[in-house]
Order: structure tokens, then sequence, then C-alpha cells
């Protein structure tokens, strides 16, 4: 390798840049989150799966209301129509795993990699480096929802149409479940970043995540009998939340659309601030 | 300028930093000296507040380097050269670096070149050998065109071409006035590189020095005599502050008095000397002396090869 003769003499009292400000750590943040290949891989998996699994679903809703043996179940019709309502945010349990891990493995993966000493050696105060890489992670994960939801929706429309199932935008709670599917992938976003700077470590902040999603509600469900109180307390697990977002019609004890966005964001807001508190307490 | 009173570092009750104070001057190259796990490391974290300090405080030009609105165009730090996604490009790195302070993409450009880092830019990190990591790193504590630098073992890994190389950019960078500051575990290199010189032990500052005083601070000449009458010299040269030590049946190790008085002492007992060899005491001796069992291990370092001609003679 050949080296260059002499350092660039440059004026010692000419500044190279300016200082730091919200909107530059934001831009360092999303230069980050886009060169390095597994972030695009990660999205586009999570994109293919989502709207494989609308379509899936919608498909299985058409088969089952024009089957030729005994016909559309009676009485059901007007539920299959509310089924299809929630179609385009049916790929949501995919793309929370998915966001889940990515959200963990942005963060957790500049501490096992060493990248957060370049991190917090530009950005000394900390605070701003770790807002900004989760509001650039939850920005992509909301979009992620909301165009992988709308393509779901575009997706099935003809697929629904072979049993009169199709529907329009501004059918009842469909818009606003569309838009939800983004807004939960942000908030489990958020989460990921938050458990991920906590733990710093890949693998473990992945699996805790995932496993307060998915595996929670299932020791949740076995549980119930046991005691009135853990269906109650259930009901404010991220999963349900997460539901409870994006359903169209509020169920029967159920929280609505609003109280279930507090709630996830509740989760979210506690595990970014515990986040927060321990990267201004730690040595990096 | 840098500058660190009473500042200590914990860890886990294992004392890495104790207290130690000292100050880091423009216009020259300050030597940052010491054995593996001696501080020295933990020392420039604290400086740039990846670490915490237990007590005491630390400054740079004034202020704690996180209060400063420019970091990167105060200090340029080279901690560790894994400080990068393997899976980025060094290119991609830098300008995520440079970002942050709005640094232009000709920047960027500027320190590649100036790193030598050219035909790898657009490669990953993962793959780069540890020297070309190390020029990673310089580039990127080049980025900000700082006032201060701190590189914690610079030289480590590069080719003896690269080690000239950042011996001549650290001496040209003092030249125009900036704080440089230098670790290193190689006495050779310091030797070279620093006209100041820090030496750390266990924590504790050793040594806070010019090069030439660590070198000859508190040492005594010491003279290897040979002589048919090695008791004879004995008696004639002994005094206070004079150490003889008899290695072999005509020889004597003499500390304490020039060649000269010594030569002097043989002629007016018309003594015969036969050899009179002064024992040059070589920095790597000051260095070990200095830090004496505090020495984890040793080890010859890796860049061997690019220990200079003339080093460590000692006889």
């Amino acid at each position: 390798m050949s080296t260059a003769a002499a350092p660039a003499p440059r004026s010692p009292r000419t500044p190279a840049g300016s200082p730091v400000t919200f909107g530059r750590v934001l831009r360092s943040e999303w230069i980050k989150t886009h060169t390095v290949p597994s972030t695009v891989i990660l999205l586009a998996v999570s994109f293919a799966v989502m709207v494989g699994l609308g379509a899936l679903v919608a498909w299985g809703l058409v088969s089952l209301a024009t089957d030729e043996e005994s016909g559309p179940p009676q009485g059901i019709g007007q539920s299959l129509q509310s089924a299809a309502y929630d179609v385009p945010a049916a790929g949501l349990p995919f793309g929370q795993l998915l966001i889940a891990a990515l959200a963990v493995v942005l963060i957790a993966s500049e501490y096992t990699t060493g990248m957060i000493r370049s991190t917090m050696v530009a950005v000394p105060t900390r605070t701003p480096a770790l807002l900004a890489k989760t509001l650039v992670t939850a920005a992509i994960s909301f979009l992620l929802g909301v165009v992988a939801a709308f393509t779901t929706y575009f997706l099935a429309q003809p697929i629904l149409s072979g049993a009169d199932l199709e529907f329009g935008l501004d059918a009842k709670g469909v818009l606003p479940s569309i838009i939800n599917t983004g807004t939960v992938l942000a908030l489990i976003a958020i989460m990921g970043v938050g458990i991920g700077a906590l733990l710093r470590n890949t693998a473990g902040g992945v699996v805790t995540l995932v496993g307060g999603l998915f595996v929670l509600p299932i020791i949740a469900g076995l549980l119930t009998g046991l005691a009135d109180w853990v269906e109650d307390a259930a009901r404010f697990l991220p999963s349900s939340a997460a539901s409870a977002l994006v359903a169209t019609e509020v169920q029967p004890d159920q929280f609505n659309q609003v109280e279930g966005g507090l709630i996830l964001a509740g989760w979210a807001v506690v595990l970014l601030a515990a986040a927060l508190i321990a990267l201004k307490k730690r040595d990096i | 300028m840098i500058e660190a009173r009473e500042l200590s570092k914990l860890f886990g009750g294992k004392t890495a930093v104790d207290g130690i104070t000292f100050s880091v001057q423009p216009g020259k190259v300050t030597g940052f000296l010491g054995p593996n796990g001696a501080g020295k490391s933990t020392t420039m974290r604290l400086i740039v507040g990846l670490d915490i300090p237990t007590a005491g405080t630390v400054s740079v030009n004034g202020k704690p380097y996180a209060r400063h609105r420019m970091p990167l165009g105060e200090v340029g730090a080279l901690l560790e050269a894994k400080a990068a996604h393997p899976r980025r490009t060094a290119y991609n790195h830098l300008r995520a670096m440079a970002a942050t302070e709005g640094i232009p993409d000709s920047r960027v450009r500027e320190v590649i070149e100036l790193t030598g880092l050219g035909p790898v830019a657009r490669k990953r990190v993962g793959g780069f050998s540890l020297g070309m990591g190390q020029r990673l790193g310089l580039a990127a504590a080049l980025l900000g065109d700082p006032q201060t630098l701190i590189l914690d073992e610079p030289v480590n890994g590069l080719d003896p071409e690269g080690v000239k190389w950042v011996r001549y950019l650290v001496k040209g960078l003092a030249a125009e006035g900036r704080t440089v500051f230098i670790s290193s575990h190689l006495m050779s290199e310091m030797a070279l590189t620093a006209d100041h010189l820090i030496v750390i032990g266990r924590g504790r500052i050793l040594a806070d020095a010019p090069i030439e005083r660590v070198l000859t601070g508190g040492q005594q000449e010491r003279v290897l005599v040979r002589t048919d009458d090695a008791d004879g010299l004995a008696a004639a040269v002994a005094a206070a502050g004079v150490d003889i030590r008899r290695e072999a049946a005509d020889e004597l190790r003499i500390t304490g008095l020039s060649a000269r008085s010594i030569a002097e002492a043989a002629l007016s007992r018309g003594i015969l000397i036969t050899g009179l060899i002064p024992q040059q005491e070589t920095l790597e001796d000051a260095y070990l002396e200095l830090t004496g069992g505090e020495v984890e291990y040793q080890s010859r370092p890796v860049n061997d090869q690019a220990l200079p001609a003339g080093e460590g003679q000692s006889t």
C-alpha cells in the first residue's frame, strides 16, 4: 500500500465541519442504516412475507366462502366480510418478528462490532445518537408497515372478488388498520432499539423481544384458567395491544385502537427511557 | 491541550487508572508509554468520554470532551482498530461519521487519500488487515481536522513504511501547533517520535518529562572497567555515592563516576586499565527500570522489524 507524502496542509483554525445538530446525527444514522446490506435484505424479506401472508389469508377466505360441497356456511357471510377487512394487516405478526429482530440488530451490532465507539466519539453527549437511531428505525418500520399493508390491500382485491368479498379503502376501519400496521411496527422497533441498547447483545436482545411478543401470550393463555387477573393482565401485553391497534372492529373485552396504541406506546417509551438512562450512566 | 486531574477509574473494584494528574501540551508529540494493562487505553477512553471517571476530571482545551460542539473538529481519536461495522465499506463508515458534523464528502476523500486507503475505500471493513484497520482509524481521527489528536497504539500492525509514515504524520501535526497524544508500549517507537514522555504503570504516572530527561533522569553514569588490579582500583574510586560491583576477576562495574574520573583515579595510582566502557543507558533500560515489576508480561512487539537500527546497543 502506498502512503501519501505529507499531511494535508490545512489551517488548524479552519474547521472541516460544523457543530453537531440532531439533524446531522439523524443523517449519520440514516447512512449507517442503509449502508449495511443486512438491513436492506431484512426489510425486503419483511415486505415479501407480510404481503405474501396477506394474499394467502385472502385466498383462504375465498376458498372458505366458495366451498362447492357445502356452500358458504350459513350466517357466516357477514363475518367473512369482516375477516376480509383484516387482510391488509394480516402479515403483521411476521412483520413484528422481523422488525423486532432488525431493530435489535441495528443497535446491538454497534456494540458487538465496536462501531459504538466511533458513534459515541462523534456524538459524545450520547442521547442524540440513540434517539436518532430510534427515530430512523421507527420511521423505516412505519413505512414498511404502511407500504406492505397497502400493497396487500391492492393485491388482495382481485383475489377477494372471487367471492364478492372485495371492499373499498373507505370500508369500516380499513384505512386506520392499514396505517396502524405501520404504527405497530414503529412501536415494536422502538422497543427493539431499547432492548438492544440495554442488553448490547444481538442474540439476547432478539430472544428477549421475540419472547415478549410471541411467547408471553402463549404462557398467558395457558395460565388463564388459574386466576381471573391473568386474563386482565394479558390484555396489557404488547401482542394484545398490537392486535387491538390494528383491529378493524373492537373485540368484546378488548381495548379499542386508541387504548391499544397507548399501551404499546407505553411499552416503547419505558424501554427507550431505560435505554437512554443506561446509556448515560454506563461506559461505552 | 489535555488536562487530567486526579483522574481515577475502577472496573469492578480493580483500579485501572489511579488518581493521575498530567497535562499534554500543544505543539509537540507527547508519548504515553507503559506496559500492556498499565491504563493507557482507559485513560484515553476517559479523555473522550467513552468511560466515565470514578473520580477526578479530564478536559480537552478547557472543556470536557462531550461539551464541545464539534467533537470531531476538536479531537481526533484512534482508540481501537476495531471501531467500525465489518459489513460497511470504509468510505461509508467515514461518511457516516462525517455526517454528524456536516463534514463534506470532499474531506472524506481527502483523508482516504491521506491515509493511503484509496484502493480499499469501497471494500468492506471486515476484510481489512490490522494495518488497514489502523489506517481507517487514523482517517476517522483526521476527518474533522482536529486541534488535538489522541492515538492509541497507532503503529500497531502497520508495516515498516506505515510506521514511518505515522511518525512523520504526527510530527507534522505537532509542528502545526496541534496537541498530539500517542500511546505505545514500544519504547523504541517513542524514542523516535515523542518530544515529551508520560510513563504509566499500574494506573500511576511514573514519569512525566521531556524524553531526554526520562532517558537520563535519575540515572547515574555506569562504566565497565577492566583492569589487572581490580582491588586497587576499587579502593581508589571508593567514595560516597559510588557503587562498585565486581563482574569478574578483572572487571568492575562502577556506577556514579564518569569514565574520565575513573581513568584519572587509576592514573594517579599507577593502575593499568585495559578496558573502559561507558554503559549507555538505553531508553528501553530506562523504561524497564521505571516500570519495574509492573510489567505484566513481556514479549517482542509485533512490528519488530520496524525497530530502528542503533537501538538497544548496551555495550
